[in-house]
């Protein structure tokens, strides 16, 4: 990989943009990124994105954060990575602070109170929807059915540390797939 | 040392947040409500709705936790604790991303992870749900919101400030 004549402050702006525009959930910033990056500014061709975006989930992190990362990096080494990051962030933290100051200050208001009552509920649903949509993805058979379940009952009524649970199933799966490549695209 | 106890915590969840941002829920909830009882369920979830509603990653949730506990200087060191080790780890893995992508190994231990994720974060949706399903209107809204995200597509973020809103109507 060699730089490019992009510039630090140039990749700054667009993930700026990325950061303030990107609403909602991992499809929708993916296509804002494809716009932004491949098809208007051609910085980096459609093979260079698709792998970016497998790094990103391959990597420890906000999968979305990670492939920024991995573009930034590809396009101006270590200032571009760390200028994707504070683009894609700043806007959310700049906002998560104001958020944060009229949380504390105001969170005896009935209003807010039922507010936050009804995002609460929304939150378990969305949740919900989450392992509804992964369990259509990534169980796809008796074995991955079986490690879902057995890291529900271990979480819910064992009350295990959720880090060992993802290390057992980490090992488990290096014995149990180690041998049948392929299955395992992200 | 609270404030670098709470740094170096979200350092190695953010480690363990393997196969995107929602797995670091579990992990969170673990050490930041259960162990450390740095914040109550209920901040708990109105953080996670709070990384939701604002764009950008869900993790920007850890500095809502930061300033909610330590203030400021809370909210920009949770903010590097939570990205550093990934832009570490992104570049290092990026000198060896054809191996690294092609590795039995890792693609093994993923197809363990990825299901026992799954698994997990089924759990965090019932202690939640305990918490905050507590009568008939959040249970609605619960319901309403999941056939929404699944079932019409709706963006998150028009989700969490409808039932905001909804909120308002029925819960005040």
């Amino acid at each position: 990989m060699r730089e490019t004549d992009i510039s630090v402050k140039e990749i700054l702006t667009v993930f700026l943009k990325i950061g303030t525009f990107a609403f909602g959930g991992v499809y929708s910033m993916l296509a804002f990124f494809e716009r932004e990056i491949v098809t208007k500014r051609a910085w980096i061709n459609h093979d260079a994105f698709a792998e970016s975006i497998v790094i990103g989930q391959l990597t420890p992190g906000a999968p979305i954060v990670n492939t920024g990362i991995f573009i930034g990096y590809m396009l101006k080494k270590v200032r571009g990575a760390l200028a994707t990051v504070v683009g894609q962030v700043l806007p959310s933290f700049v906002l998560v602070l104001i958020i944060a100051y009229l949380y504390i200050k105001y969170k005896d208001y009935v209003l807010l109170r039922a507010a936050l009552k009804g995002v609460g509920a929304a939150v378990v649903g969305l949740i919900a929807s989450v392992v509804y949509n992964m369990s259509n993805k990534s169980l796809k058979n008796y074995t991955s059915i079986i490690f879902a379940i057995c890291a529900f009952i271990a979480l819910a009524i064992f009350k295990f540390n959720p880090i060992l649970l993802i290390i057992v199933a980490g090992i488990a799966g290096s014995i149990m797939f180690g041998k049948n490549v392929g299955h395992g695209n992200p | 040392m609270g404030i670098l106890n709470f740094f170096w915590t979200l350092f190695y969840i953010n480690l363990f947040t393997i196969g995107g941002g929602y797995v670091m829920i579990p992990l969170l909830q673990q050490e930041v409500v259960n162990h450390y009882h740095w914040l109550t369920e209920k901040e708990f979830i109105d953080s996670i709705a709070i990384g939701q509603v604002t764009p950008g990653p869900l993790t920007i949730m850890n500095s809502f936790i930061g300033y909610k506990i330590f203030g400021l200087g809370g909210a920009l060191g949770a903010a590097i604790s939570t990205y550093l080790p990934s832009v570490i780890i992104v570049i290092g893995v990026s000198h060896y991303y054809l191996q690294f992508k092609n590795s039995v190994l890792v693609n093994s231990i993923f197809q363990g992870i990825r299901p026992a994720v799954i698994g997990l974060l089924a759990a965090v949706a019932l202690t939640l749900g305990r918490a905050s399903i507590i009568d008939v209107p959040t249970g609605a809204i619960a319901l309403v919101s999941f056939a929404l995200l699944v079932f019409v597509k709706v963006e998150p973020t028009f989700v969490i400030l409808g039932a905001a809103i909804t909120g308002m109507l029925l819960c005040s």
